[in-house]
């Protein structure tokens, strides 16, 4: 009889081609990028180490600031927005009850198109000359809007298409948590006749606030590496009005091919992102009970 | 105000709220039917005989099928290689309780997509691998695999450790306990992996732009350089839109149950 491989020594090679995918695709790769930051490279021509070159470049670029300012607004508007309008819309999908089913269903179209439909449907539609957007603006009487084409409102209309598509997203994701709320709690508010408004501020909130946090770890996630929709619809103009620091470093590496800059550009947006997220999962683990 | 009127309030801004989710899809669903001179009249027309034109414009055209075909292969073999590696690693994770490789994997759904397209561009250049069926199905596999796993992993949790152990007594190796034990008890969860990593394979966009050529270009990156072309083709670029669409929306319907957490996979342990 063969001597039997232990079990962990089975389970070691069942995951190994996971792990190894992994370190390949996804490690090394990060680990190259921080290396490539670090040096001046050309395609071809090889490269060389000038220490922190890149990254003091980047303080001095005013490029930079500007896709770190774009990238913070985009944010800031975009995760108020989506998180009132997904507590708004789950709340009043927790208190229906006709049609959740079908009103659930139709909530998951915007956020599983693929961002080019996304972007393409909305350039029809927000077209500043013949798009159905500044119609019915108009029709109400309200003046039209250069919408995407405006230096002025390009990310305010970025926000507005980012939260049609994934306000629904974080409003199923409270709804969950709203149907996971104990219901004794509801009724003893009614017994004492608590006001609605004090009833949703006073213990809906801070029940819901772990589940709220989740949603805001998975919006910032998307949030500050906003790319797709911008690159689609803008470029990042008009101008540099749009130009986040995703869509800059992405023109850096793929358009100039400095493949250095745009790494130290890419390390440092990962860097952001990392701490944003580190920052909210330790803010909801205080919180939750 | 009395309960009556309270809930014909909430029934009244919910059809709103979602009457302004859909209405946008809707128009361009509509405007996919519409003779080309229409789509891009001004004021905009609701009343029109739909026709096939857009559609038929799109396939005689471009080369939409050829565009269609490479996104299938894209797809179907990033989430079968994700099946591959993910299945077999879900469950050596969730019997071993090792988690970090699934941890690692979360940097993929983290990092911007560039900090991997920067060095992958390098090295797949290197293996003259751009333009290749297999670049992208190794790009798109970092997508899939990750998602596989996370959703994988409770499915292999909730297999009871005693059936485990008693096959590992009867002499079974680990292997054979995935395949004749594990697989069939997370039969669902295998359906449900397959079809959120095939529609976030089918929606992704950032890496066809660089590791597609010509000749492989998906569906998404095609409709990317439609934009391009301009408005003279509204009508045939909202009908490739709605095609595009199709897929993802009919499958997140099948599997609406689990969308959810798939997405949100892994920030709850986080």
């Amino acid at each position: 009889m063969r001597p039997q491989m232990t079990v962990e020594r089975q389970l070691a090679l069942l995951c190994s081609p996971a792990v190894l995918f992994t370190i390949v695709m996804i490690a090394f790769p990060v680990g190259y990028s921080v290396w490539l930051s670090f040096q001046a490279f050309s395609l071809g021509g090889g490269s060389t180490f000038n220490g922190g070159e890149n990254y003091v470049r980047m303080v001095e670029d005013p490029e930079f600031w500007n896709g770190l300012r774009v990238t913070f607004v985009l944010y800031a508007i975009s995760l108020v927005a989506q998180l009132a309008i997904g507590t708004y819309l789950a709340i009043l999908l927790n208190a229906s009850k006709r049609m959740v089913g079908f009103l659930r269903s139709a909530l998951l179209s915007p956020f599983v198109m693929p961002p080019v439909v996304v972007g393409m449907m909305w350039i029809v539609i927000l077209d500043p000359a013949i798009g159905v957007a500044n119609y019915v603006l108009q029709s109400l009487g309200l003046p039209p809007s250069e919408w995407l084409a405006s230096p002025r409102w390009v990310i305010a209309t970025v926000a507005l298409v980012d939260t049609w598509q994934w306000s629904p997203f974080v409003a199923l994701i409270v709804l969950g948590g709203l149907q996971s709320l104990p219901g004794s709690v509801y009724e003893a508010a009614e017994v004492d006749g608590v006001s609605r408004w004090a009833v949703f501020r006073y213990i809906t909130l801070p029940l819901l606030a772990p589940t709220l946090l989740t949603a805001a770890i998975l919006r910032s996630v998307d949030l500050l590496r906003f790319f797709d929709i911008i690159y689609i619809t803008t470029g990042g103009g008009p101008g540099n009005a749009s130009n986040t620091l995703n869509i800059y470093g992405f023109r850096v590496g793929f358009e100039f091919f400095e493949i250095g800059y745009a790494c130290a550009l890419m390390v440092t947006l990962s860097t952001i992102v990392l701490g944003a997220v580190l920052l909210i999962t330790k803010g909801r683990n205080m919180i939750d009970w | 105000m009395s309960e009556t009127w309270i809930r014909r309030l909430n029934a009244f801004q919910l059809l709103l709220v979602i009457a302004l989710i859909l209405l946008p899809i809707v128009w361009m669903v509509v405007s996919s039917f519409k003779p080309s001179a229409q789509v891009t009249a001004y004021p905009p027309t609701l009343i029109f005989t739909p026709v096939l034109d857009n559609y038929r414009q799109l396939f005689s055209t471009t080369p939409f099928g050829s565009y269609l075909v490479n996104s299938i292969v894209i797809t179907v073999g990033s989430t079968l290689l994700g099946l591959l590696f993910g299945v077999p690693g879900a469950f050596a994770t969730s019997w071993s309780r090792v988690n970090w490789p699934a941890t690692v994997t979360l940097a993929a759904r983290m990092a911007p997509g560039a900090l991997f397209l920067l060095p992958w561009y390098i090295m797949f250049r290197t293996f003259g691998m751009i333009g290749s069926y297999s670049a992208m199905i190794l790009a798109h596999a970092v997508i899939t695999m990750p998602v596989i796993i996370w959703v994988m992993l409770p499915y292999f949790d909730n297999v009871p450790r005693s059936v485990l152990e008693s096959a590992q007594v009867d002499g079974c190796h680990v292997p054979e306990i995935l395949w004749r034990i594990a697989l069939p008890m997370v039969l669902p969860g295998l359906v449900v992996s397959s079809i959120l990593a095939f529609v976030f394979s089918w929606n992704y966009f950032l890496f066809a732009l660089i590791l597609t050529n010509q000749s492989t270009k998906t569906l998404i990156a095609a409709s990317f350089n439609f934009i391009g072309e301009g408005a003279t083709y509204w009508g045939a670029l909202m009908a490739a839109a709605t095609i595009i669409a199709i897929p993802p929306i009919i499958l997140a319907f099948v599997v609406q149950r689990w969308l959810v957490s798939g997405l949100v996979m892994g920030a709850v342990k986080g």
